[in-house]
């Protein structure tokens, strides 16, 4: 009771342009999330240390690989089409905190140690097959 | 009361702002293969609806032309056995029937649709075609005896008739390509200026992808992945006759769906032949007929039949692997990785 007294109470504050202001945000919400929803999943990984592409690795299988950067060493998990970090030397470990990507152009930047990740999809070389 | 005027338009808005509506594809099963029509920067109810219309079209020519379930086609081939001549009320049938004659000259012969009592001896006159023993050699050889031709045929004042009991027309050759050709006019009709059309591997294209040409990947035909791809510029198609994909086995050789007429037996020194057809009235057609000859013909000929049809882009694969491509395909086509360079032959 108390709850829908509140709802009540916020919906007489509401004026018409902060409506609009809500659906439009509440759409742009769900927008956002249908597209990430129905991204590719990626192929391919590539891992860059100070925007130099050291290697691409396929996600199909499940590797470690160490990367060394400005500030330390840094951990990459490949497991089965999907990829984070699992080490870093930063303090904060947002990078880490990102957990596994899998998504084509997903993408994991470590700012301090400058080792970053990128999903690639598979590109599709032509649109229909002769035969 | 502002907002309730707006919602439907938002709505609408972000309804079509969700949808990719940059290219649209159907798929139908149509001529015992996939079609797959792909049409770039069109609504989506104007592709869906020209998509059926194109659809309704190639279920029309699969009941007209079918070689052995009953269709016009099967109609006129009972007359011929039982030596009737045939009144024909269907200009299509007849220009079809003439289109074939010509193409059948012009390829002297190695083009026949009128072998139709042949391939059904091979078997593939069946939806599940499945031979498994080698076909009676004296029926065959009495076949090649009596020269079934289309040119057996006359037409005169819509009256069809056979001076050859042995013609049974078998257009499986043709009917793809003419499809093609049908769909080209139904984009005309409906102002579609970017679409891709595959009918079971033959394929057109109109117009582009964007700002690219439409691309085309070419099968390699041993190994489930692609060989090359090339640009398909607007109004060009594209068609191959390859043994890997209607074939039987016996006694652990491979049989293809493609007999050749002169001596009975399919060829089966070549796994592939493609050729790419530049805009033309009948490109669909000519993509489908000519790719045949050119699989059949022997190896030390097929270069100068090439020049003889006029085929400007051709790339043909033997048995043993090595390539033949003209000089003008080989410009435009972009290799997959692990092609060995060693192998290709340029004419």
């Amino acid at each position: 009771m108390v709850l829908i007294k509140k709802i009540l109470k916020f919906t007489k504050l509401v004026k018409s342009g902060d409506w609009v202001i809500i659906i439009l945000f509440s759409f742009l919400m769900l927008i956002s999330a249908k597209i990430l929803w129905d991204l590719p999943q990626g192929q391919y990984l590539e891992i860059y240390k100070n925007n130099e592409i050291l290697g691409t690795y396929s996600l199909n299988h499940k590797i470690t690989k160490t990367i060394k950067g400005i500030k330390g060493e840094t951990e990459i998990n490949i497991n089965n089409g999907k990829a984070r970090f699992s080490k870093a030397p930063c303090t904060k470990k947002y990078c880490i905190h990102q957990g596994w990507i899998n998504k084509a152009n997903q993408t994991i930047v470590c700012i301090p140690n400058q080792v970053s990740i990128y999903i690639v999809g598979a590109k599709k070389k032509y649109d229909s097959i002769n035969y | 009361m502002l907002l309730n005027k707006i919602f439907p338009y938002l709505l609408v808005f972000f309804l079509l702002s969700c949808s990719d509506n940059k290219i649209h594809q159907e798929e139908d099963f149509i001529f015992g293969t996939i079609i797959s029509i792909k049409v770039y920067g069109e609504p989506k109810i104007k592709s869906e609806k020209v998509s059926n219309e194109i659809f309704n079209e190639f279920h029309r020519l699969h009941k007209l032309l079918h070689p052995w379930k009953k269709s016009l086609i099967t109609d006129i081939n009972n007359k011929i056995l039982n030596n009737e001549s045939i009144s024909l009320n269907n200009d299509e049938i007849i220009s079809i029937l003439k289109e074939a004659q010509y193409l059948e000259k012009k390829t002297q012969g190695l083009f026949n649709p009128a072998i139709g009592k042949l391939i059904e001896l091979w078997g593939f006159h069946k939806d599940d075609y499945n031979l498994d023993t080698m076909p009676n050699q004296v029926k065959i050889k009495n076949l090649l005896l009596s020269k079934p031709s289309m040119q057996s045929l006359t037409i005169k004042n819509k009256i069809l008739k056979s001076n050859n009991r042995d013609v049974q027309i078998d257009l499986g050759g043709f009917a793809k390509g003419y499809a093609l050709d049908q769909a080209k006019k139904i984009l005309l009709d409906n102002n579609i200026k970017n679409a891709l059309i595959n009918i079971g591997g033959n394929i057109i294209a109109f117009g582009k992808h964007g700002d690219r040409d439409w691309i085309v990947g070419i099968q390699n035909p041993r190994k489930p992945n692609t060989i090359a791809t090339i640009n398909l510029k607007s109004g060009w198609s594209i068609g191959t006759s390859g043994d890997y994909q209607r074939y039987i086995i016996i006694n652990n050789q491979r049989y293809s769906h493609l007999i050749n007429p002169k001596i009975g037996y399919p060829e089966n020194k070549t796994q592939s032949a493609t050729i790419l057809i530049p805009p033309s009235k009948n490109s669909g057609t000519l993509s489908d007929v000519l790719s045949k000859p050119l699989f059949i013909a022997k190896e030390k000929d097929k270069i100068k039949l090439a020049n003889s049809l006029n085929i400007d882009n051709f790339l043909i694969i033997m048995e043993n692997g090595s390539i033949l491509i003209s000089e003008s395909m080989n410009k435009d086509i972009n290799w997959e990785d692990g092609i060995d360079k060693k192998n290709i032959k340029i004419y």
